[in-house]
């Protein structure tokens, strides 16, 4: 086993199971969605579309979706922004107590999300938002606000410092130099950390199931409130809509800046 | 298209120019070495909203339940926190969560190791897209859709037990229990560990590996001796980020626990929506922070801060 072949064994046999282990809920998934049955079970009833004609026929469902892309947007609009300043910000200018500012940016992911969503949910009471929808995408904005950060920071780290200097000795003024220069060189750090922050927000299940009421109930905490000790086929209908777009999201990560990026080492 | 014969700019130029100039009256250039504070206000001030709910936490901790009105009494008082020691099922909880963030941190880093491994060494470009998009799907997917595909395979009417009545095999109690929170929640952090030590891979030239085992070392003498300390940083990283998501968790101990594997987040949800404790639910959360926060520190006091140091470039 000490040997070349042995070194294959064993490091793929176990990237193997880490494989199956990763796949195998999305492809029961996407399996059981097409059943013909009213339960799943084994061997299948045969293929059938019903549980999909069913979805687009739930109101309940439709609102969710919906309320999640949206709270989604949000969550996306408000951190590209603030993420992408906050990084150029710590990366980029001289501040003092920069080590403490960044360990404070750290902060939504060392409190723990329970924590986090309650401390929102009572805050937010209290400034009587709680029962809106925008400020569910506020929180998933806090919550994940690092991925923006340290998204953004990785191309601000890898950008030339001289390009603004050239920029500004060239005649540009701040602001023209900043949307010239500064963002287009750093977009592949936002347009990750956007696509990332969506995501999160999208799939995001605790913190939301605090801020949500029946109202405004969104897909993750719907797909939750649904899990009955039966299982049925439809709620697999549904999650097979979460596969679709995180799909979606990795082509799109794909062609936008390479998957390739996070295997380069700092 | 810019119409140089009459010298006239564009309209996004001209706009440009425009908020050049009332940027230039409203920030002089004096101002401009406190660029990098303005800069970062609007993350601050984001993030300082979880201080103000972690502040209101910290105050109802510390107001035990009359339980006469349902309310939060007046007087301060450690009662709450009392009850957390006094209580052995809270203690309970506390040692499960711990020996789960322990078993699934290790499970998960062995077998992040050889993933990130193969997918950093792997000369084939197609092998190395594979491994990338099967890490980043189900990455992508949210906890509670994973869970359900658990729910799917193990339930009690699930796949492999609709399996076994079909071989004649009596049913299997796969769900519902420890086993399964643990198995969802290696599932759930495998990416977390891959993408976290991969960087550390990376940076291991091939080059250190042939020296080592031209130097008559095998591949196990070479993993154990050249690889692993010198990723340390990544396994320091992977193993804090997992250790403290898995101490927290409260959707895999939910949807696959079914109320036999609380965890310390079941615990506080319970408490806050149960018993409308509000004053205990907050202790316990108060406690979690504390605990969280001491055992990673402790952690990055023994091993260094690994990659989740603070580098940035500092000028």
């Amino acid at each position: 086993m000490t040997g070349a072949r042995g070194k294959a064994i064993v490091l793929w046999g176990l990237t193997a199971l880490s494989l199956v282990t990763l796949s195998l809920p999305t492809l029961i998934i996407i399996g059981a969605s097409f059943t013909s049955g009213d339960i799943i079970q084994f061997p299948p009833d045969g293929f059938s579309l019903r549980w999909y004609e069913r979805l687009f026929g739930l109101e309940s469902f439709k609102g969710a979706l919906l309320r999640s892309f949206y709270v989604s947007a949000v969550c996306t609009a408000i951190a590209i922004p603030v993420g992408t300043l906050a990084a150029l910000g710590t990366v980029r200018y001289r501040i003092r107590f920069r080590r403490a500012l960044q360990v404070y940016l750290l902060l939504p992911f060392t409190i723990p999300l329970v924590v986090s969503g309650l401390g929102m949910m009572i805050f937010f009471g209290e400034i009587r938002i709680l029962g809106s929808l925008w400020p569910i995408g506020l929180a998933l904005c806090v919550i994940n606000l690092p991925f923006m950060i340290w998204a953004v920071s990785a191309s601000v780290n890898a950008l030339d410092d001289e390009l603004e200097n050239a920029a500004a000795n060239c005649g540009a003024p701040p602001v023209q130099v900043f949307f010239t220069v500064t963002l287009p060189a750093v977009m592949p750090g936002v347009i990750t950390g956007a696509l990332l922050m969506f995501i999160l927000a999208f799939n995001e299940f605790l913190v939301s199931l605090f801020l949500v009421d029946s109202r405004t109930v969104t897909l993750p905490v719907q797909i939750y409130n649904s899990i009955r000790s039966v299982i049925t086929p439809d709620l697999a209908a549904i999650s097979v809509v979460y596969i679709l777009i995180a799909l979606a999201a990795v082509w799109l990560l794909d062609r936008l800046v390479g998957l390739e990026i996070f295997l380069r080492s700092k | 298209m810019a119409d140089t014969t009459t010298g006239r700019k564009p309209v996004s130029w001209r706009m440009l120019d425009a908020v050049d100039r009332l940027v230039a009256a409203a920030w002089p250039r004096g101002a401009h070495g406190m660029n990098g504070y303005l800069f970062i206000l609007p993350a601050v001030a984001l993030v300082f909203i979880l201080i103000v709910g972690l502040g209101y936490m910290a105050d109802y901790s510390l107001h035990e339940l009359d339980l006469a009105t349902y309310r939060l009494k007046d007087e301060y008082s450690l009662a709450n926190y009392a009850a957390f020691f006094e209580r052995p099922v809270y203690l309970r909880i506390l040692g499960r969560s711990l020996l789960a963030a322990v078993i699934v941190t290790a499970v998960s880093i062995v077998l992040a190791f050889p993933y990130a491994y193969l997918m950093v060494r792997t000369q084939s470009a197609a092998i190395r897209k594979f491994l990338l998009i099967a890490l980043f799907l189900p990455f992508f997917i949210g906890q509670v859709v994973r869970a359900y595909g658990w729910l799917i395979i193990l339930g009690k009417e699930g796949f492999i037990n609709s399996m076994a009545t079909a071989l004649g095999l009596p049913p299997l109690d796969l769900i519902y229990n420890y086993p399964a929170v643990i198995f969802g929640l290696v599932q759930y952090m495998l990416p977390f560990a891959v993408l976290l030590l991969t960087p550390a891979l990376a940076a291991i030239g091939e080059e250190v590996e042939l020296a080592s085992e031209s130097l008559g070392a095998n591949w196990v003498r070479t993993f154990r001796h050249v690889l692993i300390p010198m990723a340390t940083p990544g396994l320091v990283g992977a193993s804090v980020v997992v250790f403290t998501l898995t101490l927290t968790d409260f959707a895999m101990p939910q949807i696959l626990g079914g109320g036999t594997s609380d965890f310390i987040a079941n615990a506080i949800y319970d408490s806050y929506f149960r018993i409308s404790n509000l004053g205990l639910g907050s202790a316990l959360s108060i406690i979690l922070v504390v605990i969280g926060s001491a055992l990673v520190a402790l952690i990055f006091m023994i091993a260094g801060t690994g990659t989740l140091g603070i580098s940035g470039r500092n000028k």
